[in-house]
């Protein structure tokens, strides 16, 4: 057996034990499985921030502990036939960083994020298109190590850093037509797309 | 709904990863909700920014999850959700009727939210038949209808309301054009988004209907004709203000520099 396949093997079962303790926290309250939680999620939620404000420490443990308030406090609202737990995750932190943005008027106060982003709120799971999403996911666990590095170099600024287009172009020193089709290619490469 | 023109992929790309200016991401959000392709490739779009989240070298998480940061952190967030227990407790000990609606409280501000839209649309609904649903982004700004707005007139066949602007100076705002009405020949002098509501409109590039989606940027010099046979409502987001190129539309841009806030600071 391949590495990368033990590889895949041991982080489907790390998901599935993480998600056994988002089942425990969602119903039971339990604690120790939201302990689990916390020690896995933490470093990766500080790190997500430090990507965009390197050395912010403060605003690293700001972020990871608003959005693990948020893991307990709405345990009872995540559904896997929505997204996955890391996906859920995510879009927390993506959002309490928007929120971060506004309050230090980096962005504007004067548009209200809920509903921008908010498209789970009155949709009825589907489990054809979950069962499409799994599938999309995989492959691009499967491709992104095959992408060139200057590909992951963009993607890397458009969602870690949250980097806009001109920012990474100018912080990578290229043109913004060479960042955009960087982006387009990569994309391209994972198929993540459909009916494109 | 058939859409025919969608966002750019780079740009469906920054929206997923949160990476754009909030203006923009009202525009994107606008068609999202009224595009079935861009919704779903949205969510495989974050499903890769979640993929990137989650990956990271093991060691040093694992590193990290000995440091007293962490073990701060964790002290912090544990004594947080004490907190929100105890006011949670006290919360089941109040009166039956109360409680119930404490509970739907709990439930979140997405349940409550829900149940008020649903029976506002429901009004919209056995009301004036002319009104066409709100996105649920815009109807921060626009809580009733488009018929309420205060819409200014900007020419004959032009009305314009601003919803806000961006921190980057960008300007939000719908524009109305009586149907067979033309906005005047404009170029930009930064990108513009546009998104169309009701109706539609055409200009030299082809026909744009409700729910597409349109970048043009500032090489563009166009003319937007509304359809004969119903007025056009657009979301449109301005980077830089438009500037009219017409013969006769020219005394349009002092006007403009008036409604404008990136013209106002140009000329403080």
């Amino acid at each position: 057996m391949s590495k990368s396949t033990l590889n895949a093997q041991s982080q489907e079962a790390v998901a599935a034990h993480l998600e056994e303790c988002m089942r425990r926290t969602a119903q039971k309250r339990d604690k120790a499985a939201f302990g689990e939680l916390f020690d896995h999620y933490a470093p990766l939620l500080r790190a997500y921030s430090l990507a965009r404000e390197p050395g912010a420490m403060l605003v690293a443990d700001e972020l990871a502990q608003t959005v693990l308030v948020k893991v307990w406090n709405k345990a009872q609202t995540f559904d896997k036939q929505k997204a996955s737990l890391n996906t859920w995750i995510y879009t927390l932190a993506r959002n309490s960083r928007i929120d971060m943005l506004r309050r230090n008027s980096r962005y504007t106060m004067e548009i209200d994020p809920e509903f921008l982003w908010a498209e789970e709120v009155d949709e009825q799971a589907d489990p054809f298109v979950a069962v499409q999403q799994k599938r999309a996911e995989d492959t691009i666990a499967n491709a992104f190590q095959h992408l060139p590095i200057e590909q992951q170099e963009v993607l890397t600024k458009v969602y870690l850093e949250g980097k806009s287009h001109q920012e990474s172009a100018e912080e990578l020193k290229l043109p913004l037509g060479t960042v955009k089709s960087r982006i387009r290619l990569a994309i391209q490469k994972l198929q993540v797309l459909v009916g494109r | 709904m058939t859409v025919n023109y969608h966002p750019s992929t780079e740009l469906l790309t920054a929206y997923a990863a949160g990476s754009i200016p909030l203006s923009q991401a009202l525009c994107l959000a606008a068609h999202i909700e009224m595009c079935d392709s861009c919704k779903q490739n949205y969510k495989r779009l974050r499903g890769l920014g979640a993929f990137m989240f989650g990956q990271g070298s093991e060691q040093e998480h694992a590193a990290s999850r000995e440091t007293n940061a962490h073990k701060n952190l964790r002290q912090q967030v544990f004594a947080q959700i004490e907190q929100d227990k105890a006011v949670e407790s006290t919360q089941e000990k109040a009166p039956a009727l109360l409680q119930s609606q404490l509970q739907e409280d709990h439930l979140g501000k997405d349940h409550l939210g829900k149940g008020r839209l649903s029976s506002r649309r429901n009004k919209a609904d056995a009301g004036v038949k002319t009104q066409t649903r709100i996105p649920k982004c815009l109807q921060q700004f626009i809580p009733t209808s488009y018929e309420d707005l205060p819409w200014q007139r900007v020419s004959p066949s032009i009305k314009q309301v601003n919803l806000c602007s961006d921190a980057n100076g960008a300007q939000v705002a719908l524009l109305k054009i009586k149907p067979g009405g033309s906005s005047g020949h404009h170029t930009h002098m930064g990108d513009e988004y546009t998104m169309v509501l009701k109706g539609a409109f055409s200009d030299e590039t082809g026909i744009f209907q409700q729910g597409d989606f349109i970048v043009r940027d500032k090489k563009h010099r166009h003319r937007p004709i509304a359809t004969k046979d119903s007025e056009c409502i657009c979301l449109t987001v301005v980077e830089a203000p438009i500037q009219f190129t017409g013969y006769f539309s020219r005394w349009l841009n002092p006007l403009l520099r008036l409604i404008h806030p990136s013209y106002a600071m140009q000329n403080q």
